[in-house]
């Protein structure tokens, strides 16, 4: 009891309260006896007193020690009470607010039952004693009265998110600053802010035997395809695991092909593109304690939109989408290109070039291949430990990694200028495909296209393409082709694809997601016909 | 047949196009020219008629046996027995055709790019590319036959570059080989043409009207036959009639003479855009085949017969070695083909009708 602290003015009236109880609980208890006889019949043969109840618990629990029970004594009528709580995921402070205080401050003769009705939405009677662990696990404090048929259950989560703020890895210029958080009450509040709309749907699923993931199933009624819904819907939760920990587990437990490197659901901690991909039809997948949200299908070319699109002037929106699409050539095509023309087609090069790259390359001992595979390894070795140090030592990574061994090494003669220049030029084109995993994807191919250019020359590279476009043409995104608009064609849908046309021309909803309203309602500039 | 593997209209045009252009585009007027001088471009064009027929042939097959390929009709039409032996018979033409493209492939590429590797090697990297994308749908495979077309578009500027050094009157007098040579000429522009045939396969997974499903084959000929057209003409205005004779791939004698501030010999990347017909040709080829086995054989999928059937087909292919050699395949299976893809379907039709008037006598006696 030392634990809580009991408001100093309340001791007083609790003398008072106790003896009014005794007075009215005579007259109550008579009555309440017999029900609970009958009722207790049903129960007894699993918890005789509260006491065995408690060891039980306790048990199931193999007696970890963040599991807490206190013994409160009513002010009604003296009776006592068990709390019982995970200590770790408890909020003592809500717990002193929304239970103890209320019961000792009000004076009536209550107890547990009325108090259910009158005080609080989260104080809840709860008859199902299977359910005690999972209320337990998920930050409930429960009260044991002597009626054993019956318990109390408040909600006391301990708050233990950060604040709302732009995810890094998606910063835009113009726009919402605002980010998905470990919430994911907070991430539907977020996306309902956005979509004020009745149609807009939540469906919670669990996964996971031990873990107990909540996944929120979010789409628009009127827009998602039904037939899409109930695929997403079906995949999730036929995962049978018992722990189902990361958005990576269950994106790789629904995707359509887990042997592609190609992502099959985008991943995203912006509310503005999940709302707006929403009204497109497509669905989102929401995690617990995870900030990332899944949207599926998803296309190709939705990998290389960002919010900021939107924002510029279309021309300038459609400019560096293309530019971010070129991009993906160059990340995976350049250095495979360079090593092609320097080992097997000289002859493609402009004689003014030519003697450039010839004493560029004169001294250099190694092949062209091995002088690339060295410089791209170094470069991922430099990123991947930019990730995991802190920012502060992070920069004297970039600058050692980068200035010094770029320059030292072509001082030293291993390797060309014209490589660093190729590989650089490679390692910022990857890194302007906004999405994480695509562009993840398109470092690791740029490997096969490298090796492929050295042993066959352009052969190697068009044979590389081919496979890679075949690929993607036969790649499906819950049933949904991925390379469309492309292929197959529709070119009606390649208004947001390659480029961005303007908002008054965007008046219908791509068609590869199937959805049920097709029109958009996008008359923007009514205006101009008055 | 599951109906989530039909194609469009549009896909079967974009299918007969890629099917049809091929390895043929860099010699086809060497060979042209070798018959019929500078009128081979009209030979080309009389050949755009012919197939003609054999498209409309295809075509009525294709309509009397609906959402069937060949190979389930051919027993339909001639008996159980003799349909089992035709079938084989188709097979193994489809078998020398894929054949006869993997040669060819070769032959040009071991002259222009690699000089030193071994044949089998460059066989193989084309074969199981392909093997890799015929191991799925027609649908896809049609997806990835429109996708690549546009690439069609940078073929005909190259070729057009020409333009800026040509003179019209080496292609002058039209017409002095003479109809009878001219009409000789056509029969090997015929099997440059070829291609069209793969309608027999894909036909059967095309959704839509009849009618309009002819007017798509014939308006794809049509486009290729034109394309050769131009290309041909080309030539033979770029080249005077003495050059041409020593320069067995013009096209690309032609580009390797253009050279832009950027880009040196264009040839090659003209070459790494002509492999990707030449892949896509083979492709449906293919796929043609392995739908083929897959019928022989009774299997579930043609999946499975995929790999065997382009790995047969590679090791096939590295046989002939000598430029001789392969004339005489080219020559051979040429020959062949232009007997089962052109002249089959025509006589497998009037089988049909034939049969089908006996039986409505039949019904009506």
């Amino acid at each position: 009891m030392t634990f809580f602290k009991k408001p100093k003015k309340l001791l007083e009236q609790k003398q008072t309260v106790i003896e009014k109880e005794k007075e009215s609980s005579s007259s109550s208890q008579q009555t309440s006896v017999k029900k609970s006889q009958s009722e207790q019949d049903a129960n007894v043969n699993q918890h005789q007193s509260i006491n065995d109840l408690l060891n039980d618990i306790e048990k199931s629990f193999s007696s970890s020690e963040d599991l807490m029970t206190h013994w409160v004594e009513m002010p009604a009528d003296k009776s006592k009470v068990a709390l019982i709580f995970l200590d770790s995921i408890i909020d003592k402070q809500k717990l002193q607010d929304l239970i103890l205080n209320p019961l000792f401050e009000l004076d009536k003769d209550i107890d547990l039952h009325t108090f259910e009705k009158v005080i609080n939405i989260d104080f809840k009677k709860q008859t199902d004693f299977t359910k005690i662990q999972e209320l337990l696990l998920q930050s409930y404090t429960l009260i044991f009265t002597k009626d054993s048929t019956c318990f109390f259950s408040v909600f006391t989560p301990i708050k233990t998110e950060r604040d709302i703020s732009e995810p890094d890895n998606e910063a835009v210029i113009r726009g919402s600053h605002e980010g998905f958080i470990e919430s994911m009450s907070t991430n539907i509040a977020l996306i309902r802010k956005r979509l004020k709309s009745q149609k807009l749907v939540v469906k919670y699923l669990k996964v996971g035997k031990e873990t107990h993931t909540n996944i929120a199933m979010l789409y628009m009624s009127d827009i998602a395809n039904p037939e899409i819904l109930h695929e997403v819907e079906r995949r999730i939760t036929s995962i049978e695991a018992d722990s189902v920990m990361t958005p990576g587990n269950i994106e790789e437990s629904i995707e359509d092909r887990t042997f592609s490197l190609f992502p099959q659901t985008l991943s995203t901690e912006r509310p503005d593109r999940v709302a707006a991909n929403l009204m497109e039809g497509r669905v989102a997948l929401l995690y617990d304690s995870s900030p990332t949200v899944n949207l599926a299908p998803v296309n190709f070319f939705v990998f290389f939109q960002t919010p900021d699109d939107y924002n510029k002037r279309w021309m300038l929106g459609s400019f560096y989408r293309m530019i971010r699409l070129f991009s993906f050539f160059i990340a995976i095509g350049l250095p495979a290109f360079y090593i092609a023309i320097v080992s097997f087609h000289y002859e493609v090069i402009p004689s003014a070039l030519i003697l450039l790259m010839k004493s560029s390359l004169e001294n250099i001992p190694y092949p062209p291949l091995f002088e690339a595979l060295v410089m791209e390894l170094t470069i991922e070795l430099i990123r991947e430990a930019a990730i995991r140090l802190p920012t502060r030592i992070g920069s004297t990574i970039a600058i050692v990694g980068g200035l010094v061994i770029g320059d030292a090494v072509v001082k030293a003669g291993l390797i060309s200028n014209l490589m660093i220049i190729v590989v650089a030029t490679t390692a910022i084109a990857a890194y302007t495909v906004p999405s994480n995993e695509m562009s993840l994807a398109v470092r690791l191919l740029r490997f096969p296209f490298m090796v492929a250019a050295a042993t066959f020359g352009f052969l190697g590279i068009v044979f590389g393409l081919i496979i890679m476009f075949f690929h993607l043409c036969r790649l499906y995104s819950f049933g949904t082709p991925y390379f469309a608009p492309l292929a197959p064609f529709k070119i009606g849908d390649l208004k947001d694809t390659i480029i961005r046309l303007p908002f008054f021309k965007m008046n219908s909803r791509p068609s590869d997601i199937k959805p049920l309203k097709k029109d958009e309602d996008n008359h923007t500039r009514k205006w101009e016909k008055s | 047949m599951n109906s989530s593997h039909t194609i469009t209209h549009r896909q079967l045009f974009f299918v007969i196009i890629q099917s049809q252009i091929g390895v043929g585009v860099l010699s086809l007027p060497y060979t042209l020219f070798a018959k019929a001088k500078t009128d081979g471009w009209i030979s080309l064009l009389l050949a755009g008629l012919f197939i003609q027929i054999s498209i409309l042939a295809i075509w009525k097959l294709c309509e009397m046996y609906p959402k069937q390929t060949i190979f389930d009709f051919i027993p339909k039409i001639v008996g159980t027995k003799l349909g089992v032996v035709l079938n084989i018979l188709f097979v193994v033409h489809l078998f020398s055709v894929c054949v006869i493209i993997l040669i060819l492939y070769n032959s040009i590429v071991s002259k222009w790019i690699f000089f030193q590797t071994p044949r089998l090697v460059v066989i193989l990297i084309l074969a199981l590319t392909c093997v890799y994308c015929i191991t799925c749908t027609a649908r896809e495979i049609a997806r990835f036959l429109m996708l690549v077309s546009p690439l069609l578009l940078v073929l005909f500027f190259f070729v057009a570059y020409a333009y800026s050094d040509v003179h019209l009157l080496y292609a002058f007098p039209v017409g002095a080989a003479g109809i009878k040579t001219i009409l000789s000429g056509s029969s090997d522009a015929l099997i440059s043409l070829l291609g069209f045939d793969t309608a027999l396969v894909f036909l059967a997974y095309t959704q839509g009207r009849s009618n309009s499903k002819l007017k798509v084959i014939s308006y794809a000929s049509l486009c290729v036959t034109l394309f050769y057209c131009f290309v041909t003409f080309t030539t033979y205005i770029f080249f005077n009639p003495v050059e041409i004779v020593i320069v067995p791939e013009p096209v690309l004698y032609m580009l390797k003479a253009f050279s832009f501030k950027i880009l040196e010999r264009t040839d090659l990347i003209f070459l790494s855009i002509w492999i990707v017909f030449v892949t896509t040709s083979l492709i449906s080829y293919l796929f043609f085949t392995a739908k083929g086995v897959q019928t022989l054989f009774k299997l579930k999928h043609h999946k499975s017969a995929a790999p065997y059937v382009g790995i047969i087909c590679a090791l096939i292919a590295s046989i002939p070695g000598s430029k001789l050699d392969v004339q005489l395949w080219s020559k051979l299976i040429g020959m062949s083909a232009l007997c089962c893809s052109s002249l089959f379907p025509i006589f497998l039709l009037l089988i049909a009708i034939f049969r089908k008037r006996k039986e409505k006598g039949a019904v009506s006696t």
